[in-house]
């Protein structure tokens, strides 16, 4: 496989990722306010500053947002680098330029999901449609993921793909946590809550579709304790960074056929970082969550930055 | 519970002075479309309507599409696809198939000639300086061998119908003919839309194609090569074939490689992979000779690969088909065919060339200039059917306008009479009907060391607007369906 063709089949994996984990955030953060239990959660303003934080717009200095605005700008706007629909196209021309290697049934699934955003009514978006636009982003991410899995070989694409994929899954359920932490700090105690048992607990599960299967295994409300667990460490969960970790360490085994993997190879460093994570305990997060965000951001950030200079960079 | 809406064929307006494919001189349909016309006929207008948005649909879905750049945005846009086959009997078949091999075999032996001993000069046949002034005409493939002997592996010869019901060829392309993932893709929407009508016609596949490009790619690996490792060249994602680059390297199992993943060392080409460099040794290119090896051509040009033509020259790669094979389908020396297939092959030619006049003698410009109503004024060099120029559509002033741009540089163009191309039941969007629109064919012919091929189909354009000539897709032309039918009907 060419070394610019297996990068662009690892940013497709990355954007479709992305595309669907912004949806969901804009989705659940905004319904979820609407019935919140208190004040600040409920507050618009304060959901739209989240929403930009997880964005990384930290441009907008005035007070009062305007939501049509920021909704507009995080999904549909094709001006701004964090939008949903350059997320998509982005991921279509990566496809577009691998579309000798992907199946007909995967690229005209992509090719359909971009002509459904781009169509997408702005004005339908920001005054009803943002329940029904998100869930549908969701949803053809879904059916992109069936066709990588059910339609391609399991060969080298298919493992280069996947390494995007988790890497951004991990990369994005950190920047989600990273996000709800911020305004769980912000709105402790203003109904009487402490962080540990916040609201904001509930929203993150859900931004990360790990509610339900969470109640499931504590069958308790969630606390920041269990909550941080259950998405960081445990690795039943789909989308725990745990679990995003085994599978890149699964997938770099396609590319790489080394018995003992050198120091400097992107296995090496893969199973290194892995490992780390494998035998945290939870105790050791929550006593500083924040150190421990900014470490697994970096060290995810790293073994991209490895894959990209052992494979793509020519 | 049918729909009753008007008939599909109501308004169809058979011109009596054109040859339409499906209707003869008295109104009544030809034999070979008579089952067809009765399986259309039985769906009303309204059904079309419906099946067209769909096969709209599954080209769009599929991203078959080109883009068209407006004032703000980028369009993405589908190659029109029309609902009514093209149906072309066995024998008649047979004719095509031998005369376009017949004529891709005389301009592969024209080209090792004109690169090497060039004995057609030098006896008189064709003027040394029709191929000294064409600009495609390469000095770096003097005294070259190509691998296999092979210059044109692939050719695209456009023909028409006249009304005298003769076949005509009118271009012969042998550079990058492109068009023929369009001949599969309407196939394929073809079927989805009316599959049923295949049960009544026993037609050739065209999905084969693919298959022979590839071994006709494997025929002209360099020498000492064992199992060659072919690729497809091309521009990138934003070129308007790049949809038919991609379907071609996926279809023959092959990688899609820019210049920009291969490099050269000590004259051999390599690829750019994820596990180090591999060896290239055929390399189907789908980008045009000035910009394959910045070294060789165009210096500024980041879409070939430095160093190519070197490789290509010690042998060590095959370009598909060879650079300098536009010295051959120029427009002025498509009226030296019949000349040229009699030099090489010894034999008359099998399809008709359009007479034409060559504005660079001087008898022969004085006709053009004073019949210019009456004919079509071509320049030698463009492609995509531009700068062309229809008498019979100009007014005074554009006359005179014509006239003096030919006289300012006869060698650049030529002149033919106005060939009336035939006439095809066209589904008509606006009008929700069939009507005639003329149609010509483009042909696909594969030469390799000891294997030929003919693709048994080929690109059936339509010029959708009424009374149009002009049939490119660049010109808003659209395409049909083409069956070749098979001999036991």
């Amino acid at each position: 496989m060419l070394a610019r063709v297996a990068n662009n089949l690892f940013w497709m994996g990355r954007y479709i990722e992305r595309a669907e984990h912004v949806a969901r955030y804009l989705n659940v953060n905004y319904f979820s306010s609407l019935d919140a239990p208190n004040e600040l959660s409920q507050s618009r303003q304060f959901v739209l500053q989240s929403m930009l934080f997880m964005a990384d717009d930290f441009s907008r200095t005035e007070n009062e947002l305007n939501e049509q605005e920021v909704l507009y700008d995080i999904a549909l706007n094709p001006d701004r680098a964090y939008s949903i629909i350059n997320y998509v196209k982005l991921a279509r021309e990566n496809a577009n330029s691998a579309r000798d290697l992907i199946s007909t049934e995967l690229y005209e699934s992509i090719n359909k999901f971009y002509h459904f955003v781009l169509n997408y009514s702005v004005e339908n978006f920001t005054q009803r449609g943002l329940y029904d636009f998100t869930v549908q982003v969701t949803e053809n991410v879904s059916i992109l993921r069936g066709k990588i899995r059910g339609t391609l070989l399991h060969d080298k694409v298919y493992a280069i793909i996947m390494l995007g994929v988790n890497i951004e899954r991990a990369t994005q359920i950190i920047r989600i946590i990273n996000s709800k932490y911020k305004d769980a700090v912000l709105a402790q105690g203003s109904y009487g809550d402490t962080l540990k048992n916040s609201y904001e607990w509930t929203t993150l599960l859900k931004c990360a579709e790990s509610y339900d299967m969470m109640r499931r295994f504590y069958r308790k409300t969630p606390t920041s304790f269990t909550t941080l667990e259950f998405l960081i460490l445990n690795p039943d969960c789909p989308r725990s960074v745990i679990n995003s970790l085994n599978q890149v360490c699964e997938h770099i085994k396609v590319l790489s056929h080394e018995k003992y993997p050198s120091k400097t190879s992107s296995e090496f460093l893969i199973g290194k970082v892995r490992a780390k994570y494998q035998f945290k305990i939870i105790e050791e997060i929550e006593s500083d969550l924040q150190t421990f965000i900014q470490n697994i951001l970096d060290d995810l950030n790293s073994i991209a930055l490895k894959l990209e200079n052992e494979y793509f960079n020519y | 519970m049918k729909e009753h809406s008007k008939p599909t064929f109501e308004s169809y307006n058979r011109d009596p002075k054109l040859y339409d494919e499906i209707f003869d001189e008295n109104d009544n349909v030809r034999n070979i479309y008579a089952t067809l016309f009765d399986l259309y006929s039985e769906h009303s207008a309204k059904d079309f309507a419906r099946l067209n948005d769909k096969a709209k649909a599954s080209f769009f879905n599929q991203g078959i599409t080109f883009q068209v750049y407006g004032d703000h945005e980028v369009k993405e846009k589908i190659f029109p696809f029309d609902l009514f086959p093209r149906i072309i009997d066995p024998q008649e078949w047979q004719v095509i198939e031998n005369g376009v091999l017949q004529r891709s075999k005389a301009l592969n032996h024209f080209l090792w000639d004109v690169y090497h001993e060039k004995n057609i000069i030098k006896e008189g046949i064709v003027p040394l300086e029709l191929i000294s002034s064409s600009a495609n005409y390469l000095d770096q493939m003097n005294g070259f061998d190509p691998p296999g002997g092979i210059y044109n592996h692939i050719s695209g010869t456009d023909l028409i119908k006249h009304s005298d019901g003769q076949y005509y060829v009118l271009e012969d392309n042998i550079r990058c003919p492109s068009g023929v993932s369009y001949v599969i893709c309407n196939r394929t929407a073809l079927k989805r839309a009316l599959f049923g009508v295949f049960n009544h016609y026993k037609t050739h596949t065209v999905t084969n194609y693919a298959e022979n490009l590839l071994e006709i790619l494997e025929t002209v690996k360099p020498k000492g090569v064992d199992i060659p490792n072919c690729v497809v060249i091309t521009p990138g994602i934003y070129n308007s074939a790049y949809y038919e680059h991609s379907y071609l390297a996926k279809a023959m199992g092959v990688e899609l490689v820019e210049g920009r993943d291969l490099f050269v060392e000590n004259d051999f080409v390599y690829m750019k992979t994820i596990t180090g460099p591999e060896k290239v040794d055929v390399i189907y290119r789908r980008i045009d000779d000035q910009f394959l090896d910045p070294l060789e051509f165009k210096p500024d040009s980041a879409l070939g690969v430095p160093g190519l033509m070197a490789a290509y020259k010690q042998g060590n790669v095959c370009l598909v088909n060879a650079p300098g094979t536009g010295v051959a389908d120029d427009k002025a020396i498509y009226t030296y065919m019949p000349e040229i297939i009699k030099y090489y092959l010894d034999e008359e030619p099998i399809l008709n060339n359009v007479p034409t006049y060559h504005c660079s003698r001087p008898d022969e410009l004085k006709y053009v200039l004073e019949n210019i109503s009456e004919l079509v004024i071509k320049p030698v060099d463009e492609a995509g059917g531009y700068g062309i120029s229809i008498g019979n559509r100009l007014t005074k002033e554009e006359i005179e306008e014509v006239k003096e741009t030919v006289k300012a540089s006869p060698r650049k163009y030529i002149a033919q009479p106005i060939m009336s191309l035939s006439v095809h039941p066209t589904y008509i969007e606006e009008n929700e009907s069939f009507e005639p629109r003329h149609v010509d064919l483009r042909t696909f012919t594969l030469l390799g060391d000891q294997k030929e091929f003919v693709l048994k189909g080929g690109l059936t354009r339509v010029a959708l607007r009424k009374g149009n000539l002009i049939v490119n897709s660049s010109q808003g032309g659209g395409s049909k369906d083409t069956w070749v039918l098979k001999n036991n009907q």
